[in-house]
């Protein structure tokens, strides 16, 4: 009898059909955490968890949860499943957003107060590097064989790559004005920068550092000043690439293949960050204006809701399988 | 004497600094002169048709009213879906554009509002500055007058007053351009739900 007491929930969670995944976002304003389910897309609570969170991230094994406090000048570590936190690590001053490693450790963190980026061993919670870099560094971004590490300096606009092994920079390339976001498509080969001010996402050759091409934006009937490209995700299959566009309140669908955009879908307003679930069924949007993520149904290319979430939505993570 | 000095250098740190591309631009938000249609509605493009159609009395009535902050949201939806039980995407899409005509001016018109009250800012620290200069000088007078003194601190202390109370409504002042946007995206969201029925 006890036997099969025992085994009943085991085998309900079996039969469940669609694997459901936590979504994390960081409330900058809030100074809290909402968790989505990402079957259901409804709210499963709001966490409290330091002063003005923004940048978000997970280990690969789903049992850390890593939240820039920006305002506490640190990064606070959480229990994914209970949201209680289980530790700090040092980060500098004034962390921004950060990158981890593929293999989980260590972490790398924009300082944009102090112009480093900070390396942080997630076990022994000790710095192991500060790596001078431009001006108010913000976009980090790793390579999927993790030996290089990218970092998007505002103000002197560059995207600068650091080896993992020796923390230097190893090459810099100069892009649009304001670059806030880097990133790689899955098996290397490109490179995507975006750049807020210049209204551009330049897309990198890493292997020779040389800008193969400048991703514009036009929308009809929004005002070019309002299109201010952040956040970049890219498929695994690297044949899709959304560009989150700010105020102009739009997320620009791309072809991965020749980088030419094919849609604009409209989200909420001033959008900033995104996630996919680890299946790619949808890919979650952060409306900082409107204080509501959107869902993005990613093989239809379209919005197929809109969850209202804590004070200015800044940052999204979703737990993998 | 150094407390006022103390009390205007927090004052104006933070209000200045965070100013982004427009130096006169005292608020922490980005500075976005104009809102256009395409941020808030994903529907068709206003044509010639659509944009007489806003004209018509009806539609502006209804627009008027659902630009009202004080009618709360869900009262707006209901109004919206009144309208839109006769309403083909035409007449919809008219209805957005008389909604736009309404918040867009009022917006600008506030942007405005706000770099000018940043400018008197600017100018009523500067004339601190001065009265503080024109009070050390009377201090340092070989035969004081006091009473020049005295005035002299009470002018510079309502002023000082002044200036404090402007920049602590600043936070407010700063944050009514982005209700104005919210408003413009969630009756877009409510006039779109309907295209298409």
């Amino acid at each position: 009898m006890k036997h099969i007491l025992v085994l009943a929930p085991a085998l309900a969670l079996l039969a469940e059909p669609a694997l459901a995944n936590r979504v994390f976002v960081t409330n900058e304003k809030g100074n809290d955490v909402t968790v989505l389910d990402s079957d259901t897309l409804e709210v499963i609570g709001t966490y409290p968890v330091g002063n003005r969170p923004r940048g978000i991230t997970i280990s690969p094994d789903g049992t850390e949860l890593y939240v820039c406090a920006s305002d506490d000048n640190l990064v606070r570590v959480f229990d994914p499943n209970t949201m209680e936190e289980l530790h700090t690590l040092p980060s500098g001053p004034d962390p921004e957003l950060f990158v981890l490693h593929p293999s989980g450790n260590p972490l790398y963190v924009a300082n944009e107060d102090d112009n480093l980026v900070t390396v942080v061993d997630v076990k022994t919670k000790q710095v192991l590097a500060e790596i001078p870099v431009g001006v108010e560094p913000e976009g980090m971004g790793v390579s999927p064989d993790g030996k290089i590490v990218i970092n998007t300096s505002e103000t002197t606009n560059m995207a600068h790559f650091i080896d993992t092994d020796t923390f230097e920079i190893v090459a810099n390339v100069l892009v649009d004005s304001r670059p806030r976001f880097a990133e790689y498509n899955h098996d290397g080969t490109k490179l995507y920068v975006s750049a807020e001010i210049g209204g551009t996402v330049s897309v990198i050759d890493p292997a020779t550092q040389e800008i193969t091409k400048k991703i514009t934006f036009e929308v009809p009937g929004v005002l070019p000043e309002a299109i201010q490209p952040v956040g970049v995700r890219v498929t695994n299959d690297g044949k899709k690439v959304f560009v989150a566009l700010g105020p102009s309140n739009r997320v620009a669908v791309i072809d991965g293949e020749t980088d030419e955009v094919k849609d604009y879908l409209l989200v909420g307003q001033r959008v900033w960050q995104m996630a996919f679930t680890p299946d790619e069924k949808y890919l979650f949007t952060t409306n900082g204006n409107s204080n509501d993520v959107s869902v993005i149904d990613v093989a239809a290319e379209e919005v197929i809701k809109s969850v209202a979430v804590g004070q200015q939505p800044w940052g999204v993570v979703v737990a993998p399988n | 004497m150094k407390r006022i000095l103390f009390a205007l250098t927090i004052a104006a740190g933070p209000a200045w600094s965070a100013a982004g591309t427009d130096p006169e631009w005292p608020c922490i938000q980005r500075k976005q002169p104009h809102l256009s249609l395409g941020q808030v509605w994903a529907g068709p493009v206003p044509d010639d048709r659509v944009t007489e159609l806003a004209r018509d009395p009806r539609i502006d009535a209804l627009a008027a009213r659902l630009e009202q902050r004080r009618l709360p949201m869900e009262e707006a939806e209901a109004a919206i879906a009144d309208f839109a039980a006769d309403a083909d995407d035409a007449r919809l899409t008219a209805l957005m554009v008389a909604v736009m005509g309404k918040i867009e001016p009022d917006r600008s018109a506030l942007i405005e509002g706000i770099a000018r009250y940043g400018r008197s800012q600017v100018a009523l620290a500067q004339r601190i500055e001065e009265r503080r200069a024109q009070m050390a000088e009377l201090e340092a007078a070989a035969d004081p007058d006091f009473d020049a003194i005295d005035a002299a601190e009470e002018a510079l202390d309502w002023d000082q007053r002044i200036f404090t109370e402007r920049q602590q409504s600043l936070t407010y002042v700063c944050e009514t351009p982005v209700i104005l946007e919210q408003r413009a995206f969630a009756l877009g969201r409510a006039i779109a739900a309907h295209l298409g029925e």
